[in-house]
């Protein structure tokens, strides 16, 4: 229970629509996405860091950029912004071409870490259009699956990054 | 302040901070979260609350005066990656996972203080010094001695770490950590190394309860470097230097055994460089 003295409140946009949020002064971002806001894209994978399952792209005053969303404490974003899977793709429920290359590829078994794989890399592919295999596997270092080996990952992201050059050229 | 709640408090400077964390005095200061957040989880840890530095910009950032890097204590670690110091460079990329380093603070390795931090031998050999603000002002210690305890500093109440100053240097600077095995592993040892103008300073983690160097091993190492000594003479100093703690991850002996050869690779990778610099 939050007793009055125990809450914060405060403002935060998620995927475009603002809310205002009143939670545990404790309580985590990814707590506040998903039961005070109803928001299921990241997921509870390990909560302390380790699997990524929970990474959402956020901007906290100093650059957006995708960090875990388990290890930041809700009120620590107030004001920011943050944007879930869902801000990837279509609000219509069309994919983005990194979503495409991970079913195309096999990429996505159980599905928990698939939101976080998927945010991670689609950040890489905003910041190096040309990642080479190393480069994929350091930037997708912090996401963890026990499905599917990562050869199927790295090959969706390998396959996106082809499609989208391919798509400027 | 950004926002101000009984149990929270979210400040936009320093000041701000001090005088926050004065009308909280249960409040933990929290910065990336990294730590705090799972040892809430997992209960490890009680607070009356938080005080975020992670909206406070003045602390974050790397800049040069005169002999120092100035390092803000909220600077991220993911932003240490590519230090000039090249060992604390090493040290930060080898923390958590890309999604930890953008979060995970210098200040909160420091601070937060247990024998495994990533950072924190890698500052005792470069001979780091700690700027600590207090509503009086600014005074500054070195990092050697500043953990008394796993986790306890001498961080006063009401003082918060805002910057860690660390001798630039045209020498050698290497780190490096064993664990058990090679993804997102904590140290079960560490070590790193600054060597310049023919003089070692070596600097170990989780070989005792605080980070720990000797003068002793500085000395056989140096000779090493020389050609005076030998790898052997280096591990049996490290060996009687250390006093490293025996738990399910290793045993004290593994632990002594590796950190002697941590730092015989050290200093060879030193000679190899030949103080060309790193």
């Amino acid at each position: 229970m939050t007793g009055p003295d125990e809450s914060v409140t405060f403002g935060l946009t998620v995927d475009g629509v603002a809310h205002e949020v009143t939670a545990r002064w404790s309580e985590s971002l990814l707590t506040v996405l998903r039961d005070r806001l109803g928001v299921r894209g990241p997921k509870t994978g390990c909560a302390h860091g380790r699997c990524g399952a929970c990474a959402v792209r956020a901007d906290l005053g100093d650059g957006a950029h995708v960090l875990c969303s388990c290890l930041v404490p809700a009120a620590t974003a107030a004001g920011a912004t943050v944007e879930t899977v869902a801000s990837i793709g279509s609000p219509d429920g069309e994919l983005s071409d990194v979503q495409e290359a991970f079913l195309a590829e096999g990429a996505v078994q159980c599905g928990i870490c698939t939101a976080g794989f998927v945010t991670a890399a689609t950040e890489l592919l905003e910041q190096n259009t040309d990642p080479s295999r190393a480069e994929i596997e350091a930037a997708l270092y912090g996401n963890l699956c026990r499905c599917t080996g990562y050869g199927r990952i790295v090959a969706a992201v390998e396959t996106a990054a082809r499609t989208r050059r391919e798509a400027t050229r | 302040m950004l926002l101000a709640a009984p149990m929270f408090a979210l400040p936009e400077t320093p000041d701000e901070a001090l005088a926050a964390l004065a009308e909280r005095p249960g409040a933990v200061v929290v910065a990336g979260g990294t730590e705090v957040m799972p040892d809430l989880l997992w209960r490890t840890r009680e607070a009356a609350g938080f005080v975020s530095l992670r909206r406070v910009g003045a602390l974050r950032g790397v800049r040069v005066d005169g002999e120092d890097l100035v390092i803000g204590a909220g600077t991220p670690v993911a932003a240490l990656t590519g230090a000039p110091d090249a060992g604390l460079a090493a040290a930060a990329a080898s923390l958590g996972t890309p999604l930890v380093r953008t979060e995970a603070t210098i200040g909160g390795n420091v601070v937060s203080a247990l024998p495994y931090r990533n950072l924190l031998p890698a500052l005792l050999a470069g001979g780091a010094r700690l700027e600590l603000t207090s509503a009086t002002g600014v005074r500054t210690v070195p990092f050697d001695g500043f953990v008394t305890a796993p986790g306890r500093t001498g961080l006063a109440a009401g003082e918060l770490l805002t910057a860690i100053r660390l001798p630039r240097h045209g020498g050698f600077a290497d780190y490096v950590k064993v664990g058990r095995r090679n993804a997102q592993f904590v140290a079960t040892v560490s070590a790193a190394v600054v060597s310049r103008d023919g003089v070692v300073r070596l600097a170990f983690g989780n070989a005792g309860p605080t980070p720990l160097r000797s003068d002793d091993v500085d000395a056989v190492g140096t000779a090493l470097l020389d050609g005076q000594a030998t790898p052997a003479d280096l591990r049996a100093a490290v060996a009687a230097a250390v006093d490293p703690p025996e738990d399910p991850i290793a045993s004290a002996d593994y632990r002594r055994h590796a950190l002697g050869v941590l730092a015989v690779r050290l200093v060879t990778r030193a000679q190899i460089d030949g103080g060309l610099g790193s």
